[in-house]
């Protein structure tokens, strides 16, 4: 082992992939790239494990494992050759949900194989049943969109014109859809063709060889933490409110073994997989898995895949957490994977507070739209991620807005909203007391109002905790819940989707045709608080009822705090 | 997972019994069997599925 | 009036060049910075100058502006804004600084949210009024903040401002009848672009400074007369322009990468002096490293500064990326059993080691201590004496629990701080899409020639330059910079649908108000104007820039931009789309006040060596070798030494691997290059 040669090609391997992810964030169409961010850049071996990824999206990191796996298994190392682009989306072959597109393109020198780059993204549209993605009503995969096995959209540097227009002809969006591909084509150049000039500098055998001992190094640091926590089994639960078809929740159970430096998360009780979208595939709950446990250790521990080692997933087939064939799944990766990585957080904050956190928001919102732009004539889709409060911790409050664990999005600018989708965005503002009183409070929600100025525009969303609120820890209380509300033209009652349209829902739900001047309303949840609330610093109580977090009865009936005005 | 003949198209999916990962064809030689209860894909699966068992029935 | 002089506040020194334009003489100095009150440090320095009424002006750089945020010690200020977003400050964008981290706290904004304010308004997405200004509820405010006496000064951000600005405007002369003595900032005034946040953010700094700014500034300005300085006083801005204090404390959101700067622009002129197009720049001091390139002999800007992580500055500004590493990086061993060296710094207290004032722990400078490459007896020209025994002491400690030797463990430290320097190197090229092999590295401030040689090597960069006076190389900037001001604008057109008088029409809006800006500071010459606009395919959301340099948008000009747009594509990204449609988004301009240069004296004719001053024995790789030692100012011009071998001069040391030699031009620069090369 060479410490030296190990930091440089880390580093230099993250700078790659941080570059690619600006190739990608510059030249992409849909807002969920660009602004949001909703992609990741990696590069990997040729077995398919992740040697390096920058600080993108933990949903896809997280996912790219399985993925690589499938790849592999399904086009023989022989049958691929320099200048190829592979493309997959496939949810029931290792992938995450139908609108994350993967691409690897083969990193060949010396005509050897020796990794691939990778970059995954979020494309708005898919097709399906729903502008935009997310179908909360779907009861088939096939309502999700158009599922993509490993194909190479690229052959020996020339584009696969008949895939390009087979995928082309079935989403609303092409020229949008071509913008998107093209930048994730790009960064996947730019990471081959930087990784030709490292294996160039530094010799193959050099490099594989760092690469290993890079894996091997992440590997032994996350057992140093591992074996930090108590040996011990670890029960947590949780529920989906409901999966948009029925009105019941689903659980997700979890028992987390710790043995010595090796963690088992087994998910055997979890519900039944569900007739709607909230299901997760495997690669969703081993996504989440690691995402809770690369949360509760050190972070400067280099991310790739020898992270992954110690720990082990368990999760049924056919039930919430392991979806079997052609259940829709939509929501899984989005809705499920924060409630899926909450519970592994649960879990060991039973023996580790102080590395935890209360549960956060648990949810991206996800609104879908889409409609033909009266200006323009054209048709647009948009996938709107919204943030949460997240959880109270043992040293600090949760932070407030902030996207949920499992991505790390930005919401897209109301000027930069209004300039591409015909709505007007009528405020945007946070909720007092809706952060989960506590020692360490939540962070805080916020409301976002919308103003329809289209003749139509069909909307449909997949989010959660409209019934369930975020749980608190530790003597936290639990953080407000969120609420989509519509208030039709010329009415002035705000109503649900199950009030107003009927839907079994009022969070998951496809298709209401929205007219000029009917109003939606997002109310985004808030974290859980940490610690009981009379524990709370006085002065922190006062400082958030002057802010207006904080109201003055909650601090005198919650936090026991008299005259505390504003 | 088996693909058809003609390698155009899954027709069926297989996953272990115990963690639920998807088993390739090419996979199959270091997959155990177990009678009545299905395929593993590795002899810790087995192994966890077992002890998993023995813990509920210690617990009921 | 023969002096031109620059001061350079730094962390650590004040740094001092002055420029004889009689003789061409330069000299530099520096003093002890004073951190209770900046200018002291300032007015001792200056005391040091006997003809101080011999200076035909003085340009300052300073990290007040930067201070004031990075210890959040500027004004209480409100901030107002449209009916239903007062939140968006704190709201901010909502992704995380890095995707693994539990432990990470939002940044706060600059402002307390019960001192933001809605007022009912509002412009749409095409700039069209929708709902009028109320301007009984903007009176009723303006009264209601002065009486109440907290608030110091005022942040104004309305939505779609960038597009019409009326409302803006209006508000600005209301809270200028009612309250005339509270600083205001508006953001058509300060950032005209789209989004809001990003727009808050960069206002919200302008207000937060403009108190405290004004204030320093005016004391200066009377401590300058009590001096005798007759000359004319500027301040450097973060473009790397010059201006007036007046102008400055009006928007003193223009100063917050101030010093910097500096180093940039004297870059720029050696770029031009010595013929070389493309340089980067390595800025190494005590406890950071700043880094930036010249490309064509330009330096380049960028609109997306962040002061901290998550809030951004988007005015104008030279890029230069800072990371906090420098000679007083710590190394340390990771729980992995790593060795790892920074974030955490030594800084001026308790100072690496080997100062003997009280650090304990092994920083970059032992380092380079145990492995030869500075001289305890000679550093700083010997006016500061160091304790070479403390050096290897820590370091052993390090080399022990690493079982390792310790010249082996130092210079595994002084690698991995090569390491994250190289970092900001591919920050500022790979990252941008920069070849390193275009570039020669240029290295100064105190321990950038140290690192310098070993840098080229591991990023593949064939050439490295270390010019004179590097230690002060940033205050030497300011002497040769110019007065320039940037105005930017967000326009929305598109190459389907253009309507050329109206961008003209803007364009010309501009100029007009960076010219008059300058004609107000008295700058009577002949202004160079520069135009650019930034341009993408319909649905991207980051933007090209590219230069157009007629005033008015023509059919052919038009034609031959949006060629250029799908070659600059193509250039930078690898790809383009033909036949798309384009997008403009942004129009700006940067106008230049050329200000006469110094002319750098050059040194006679040498030939072959200077006279060597002895022989130490230098670690390299995996041993000591006996290097030969010179001294920079023997050096004439077309001198030339081979590696390895270490250049001494008072502010710094500049190291020559074995294997490379390094070559004096008619300057005095050093030029290190591979041996044979």
């Amino acid at each position: 082992m060479d410490p030296v040669m190990m930091k440089v090609l880390d580093s230099t391997m993250v700078s790659i992939c941080r570059e690619m992810g600006i190739v990608l964030m510059q030249t992409s169409y849909s807002t969920i790239f660009n602004e949001a961010l909703d992609f990741s850049c990696a590069i990997a071996n040729r077995d398919g494990d992740m040697i390096a990824c920058a600080e993108f999206c933990p949903a896809q990191i997280g996912g790219m494992p399985l993925m690589a796996k499938s790849v592999v298994k399904e086009i023989p190392l022989d049958q691929i050759y320099e200048g190829d682009v592979i493309l997959h989306n496939d949810p029931y072959r290792g992938g995450l949900h139908t609108p994350e597109h993967t691409l690897f393109k083969p990193i060949f020198v010396d005509d050897e194989i020796r990794g691939f780059a990778v970059s995954i993204g979020h494309i708005a549209e898919v097709g399906g049943m729903v502008p935009g993605g997310f179908c909360g009503e779907a009861t088939e995969i096939f309502h999700e969109g158009l599922r993509i096995p490993p194909v190479k959209i690229v052959s020996k540097g020339k584009d696969n014109e008949d895939i390009w227009r087979l995928m082309l002809a079935n989403v609303r969006t092409p020229r949008y859809n071509f913008g998107d591909l093209r930048a994730l084509i790009s960064a996947v150049d730019l990471g081959e063709r930087r990784m030709k000039e490292i294996y160039e500098k530094y010799g193959v055998d050099a490099v594989d060889q760092t690469c290993n001992d890079l894996m091997d190094y992440s590997e032994r640091r996350m057992r140093a933490e591992i074996k930090q926590i108590p040996d011990g089994i670890y029960p947590f639960e949780d529920v989906v409110e409901d999966d948009g078809i029925e009105d019941r929740q689903y659980k997700i159970f979890v028992e987390v073994h710790k043995d010595g430096d090796d963690i088992v998360a087994d998910f055997t009780g979890s519900a039944k997989q569900a007739k709607g979208p909230i299901n997760a595939t495997l690669g969703v709950t081993m996504s989440a898995t690691y995402n809770a446990l690369l949360h509760m250790t050190d972070p400067t521990i280099p991310k790739n895949s020898g992270c992954f080692r110690p720990i082990r997933v368990v999760a049924p087939a056919g039930t919430v957490v392991n979806v079997d064939f052609p259940a829709p799944e939509v929501g899984g990766n989005t809705e499920t994977h924060p409630r899926i990585a909450g519970t592994v957080i649960g879990a060991l904050a039973q023996v580790i507070p102080h590395l935890s956190m209360a549960a956060e928001g648990c949810t991206h919102g996800n609104f879908v739209f889409g409609g033909v732009h009266a200006d323009t004539k054209e048709f647009f889709a948009c996938y709107d991620i919204e943030v949460v409060g997240w959880g109270g911790r043992s040293f600090a409050d949760g932070n407030d807005a902030c996207d949920s664990i499992n991505g790390n999005c930005r919401v897209t600018p109301v000027e930069v909203f209004e300039a591409r989708y015909p709505w007007r965005v009528e405020d945007w503002v946070f909720r007092e007391d809706s952060a989960g009183a506590g020692k360490h409070r939540g962070g805080v929600g916020y409301t976002k109002t919308l103003t329809c100025l289209n003749d139509e525009i069909i909307i449909s969303q997949m989010t959660d905790r409209h019934k369930t609120q975020p749980w608190g820890l530790n003597g936290g209380l639990p953080g407000g819940m969120g609420a989509t509300l519509f208030m039709k033209s010329g009415s002035s009652e705000w109503q649900t989707a199950v009030q107003a349209y009927n839907k079994n829902s009022p969070s998951k739900f496809s298709n209401i045709s929205i007219v000029k001047g009917d109003r939606v309303q997002l109310v985004m949840p808030a974290g859980g608080g940490y610690g009981a609330p009379p524990d709370r610093d006085p002065e922190a109580v006062r400082e958030d009822v002057a802010e207006g977090y904080v109201s003055a009865d909650a601090a005198r009936d919650i936090y026991g705090q008299r005259g505390a005005d504003k | 997972m088996r693909l058809a003949a003609n390698g155009l198209y899954i027709e069926e999916y297989v996953k272990c019994a115990n963690c639920g990962s998807l088993i390739y064809e090419s996979e199959l030689p270091s997959t155990v069997a177990v009678e009545g209860k299905g395929l593993f894909c590795s002899q810790w699966c087995v192994d966890w599925a077992k002890k998993r068992e023995e813990r509920k029935e210690q617990g009921s | 009036m023969k002096y031109l002089l620059g001061v350079d506040i730094g962390g650590t020194f004040t740094d001092f060049v002055s420029f004889n334009q009689e003789s061409n003489a330069v000299e530099v100095w520096k003093n002890p910075s004073t951190p209770h009150d900046p200018f002291d440090g300032v007015l001792t320095g200056l005391e040091q100058m006997e003809q101080i009424g011999d200076v035909q002006r003085l340009r300052l750089g300073t990290t007040i502006a930067t201070n004031a945020i990075l210890q959040r010690a500027g004004a209480n200020v409100a901030y107002i804004t449209t009916k239903g977003f007062r939140d968006i400050p704190f709201i901010q964008r909502g992704n995380r600084k890095a995707h693994y981290d539990m432990t990470w706290v939002k940044a706060k904004p600059l402002v307390k949210r019960r001192h933001c304010y809605e007022i009912d308004e509002r412009v749409d997405a095409r700039g069209e009024v929708i709902t009028p200004l109320d301007e009984d509820e903007v009176r009723a405010l303006a009264a209601k903040i002065r009486s109440e006496g907290v608030v110091e000064a005022i942040a104004v951000n309305f939505l779609f401002s960038y597009l019409n600005p009326a409302h803006e405007l209006r508000l600005k002369d209301i809270f200028l009848e009612e309250a005339p003595d509270l600083p205001i900032s508006i953001s058509y005034e300060v950032l005209p672009k789209w989004k809001e946040y990003e727009r808050a953010s960069t206002t919200l700094a302008d207000a937060y400074l403009k108190p405290l700014v004004g204030r320093s500034f005016d004391s200066m300005n009377k401590r300058f007369d009590e001096l005798g300085l007759e000359g004319r006083v500027a301040v450097m801005k973060s473009n790397g322009g010059e201006c007036s204090f007046a102008a400055a404390a009006a928007q003193p959101v223009q100063m917050t990468v101030s010093g910097p700067t500096g180093g940039v622009v004297a870059s720029r002129a050696l770029s031009k002096l010595i013929d070389m197009p493309n340089l980067v720049t390595f800025d190494m001091g005590g406890t950071s490293t700043d880094c930036a390139t010249i490309i064509n002999g330009e330096e380049k800007f960028t609109t997306s500064f962040e002061i901290e992580w998550g809030l951004p500055i988007q005015i104008p500004m030279i890029d230069v990326r800072t990371i906090g590493a420098g000679g007083g990086s710590i190394a340390w061993i990771d729980k992995g059993g790593l060795l790892q060296v920074g974030p955490q710094s030594a800084g001026a207290d308790p100072a690496p080691a080997c100062y003997g004032l009280g650090g304990d722990q092994a920083t970059v400078t032992d380092a380079n201590l145990v492995l030869g490459r500075l001289n305890a007896d000679e550093f700083l020209g010997g006016k500061m004496s160091i304790d070479a025994s403390k050096a290897h002491e820590v370091v052993k400690k390090v080399a022990d629990e690493l079982t390792m030797g310790v010249e082996e463990t130092a210079n595994a430290i002084v690698q991995i701080a090569n390491n994250n320097m190289v970092g900001a190197l591919r920050s500022v090229l790979l990252e941008r899409g920069h070849d390193p092999r275009d570039f020669a590295l240029l290295g100064f401030g105190g321990a950038g020639p140290l690192h310098i040689n070993e840098l080229v090597v591991l990023e593949n960069i064939p050439h490295a330059v270390v010019p004179v006076h590097p230690g002060q190389f940033s205050a030497l900037g300011f002497v040769m910079t110019d007065a320039r001001t940037d105005k930017q604008r967000t326009i929305q057109q598109t190459s389907a649908r253009f309507d050329s008088d109206g961008a003209s029409a803007l364009m010309k809006d501009l100029v007009d108000m960076a010219v008059n800006e300058l004609r107000g500071q008295g700058f009577t010459e002949e202004l160079e104007i520069y135009r650019n606009i930034d341009l993408r395919y319909l649905g991207q959301n980051y933007e090209l820039q590219l230069p157009y340099s007629a005033s008015e948008f023509t059919e052919e000009g038009l034609a031959d931009m949006w060629k250029r747009f799908h070659e600059a594509h193509e250039a930078r990204f690898n790809f383009h789309i033909p036949g798309e449609t384009i997008e403009m988004v942004n129009l700006s301009t940067a106008v230049v006040a050329p200000s006469q240069k110094p002319e750098l004296a050059t040194l006679p004719k040498g030939s072959g060596s200077p006279p060597q001053k002895g022989e130490r024995n230098i670690w390299f790789d995996s041993a000591f070798e006996a290097s030969a030692v010179y001294d920079r100012a023997d050096f004439l011009d077309g001198h030339r030494v081979e590696g390895p071998a270490i250049i001494r001069e008072v502010a710094s040391t500049t190291v020559l691997c074995p294997g490379f030699g390094a070559r004096a031009d008619s300057y005095g620069n050093l030029h290190i290059t591979k041996a044979g090369s």
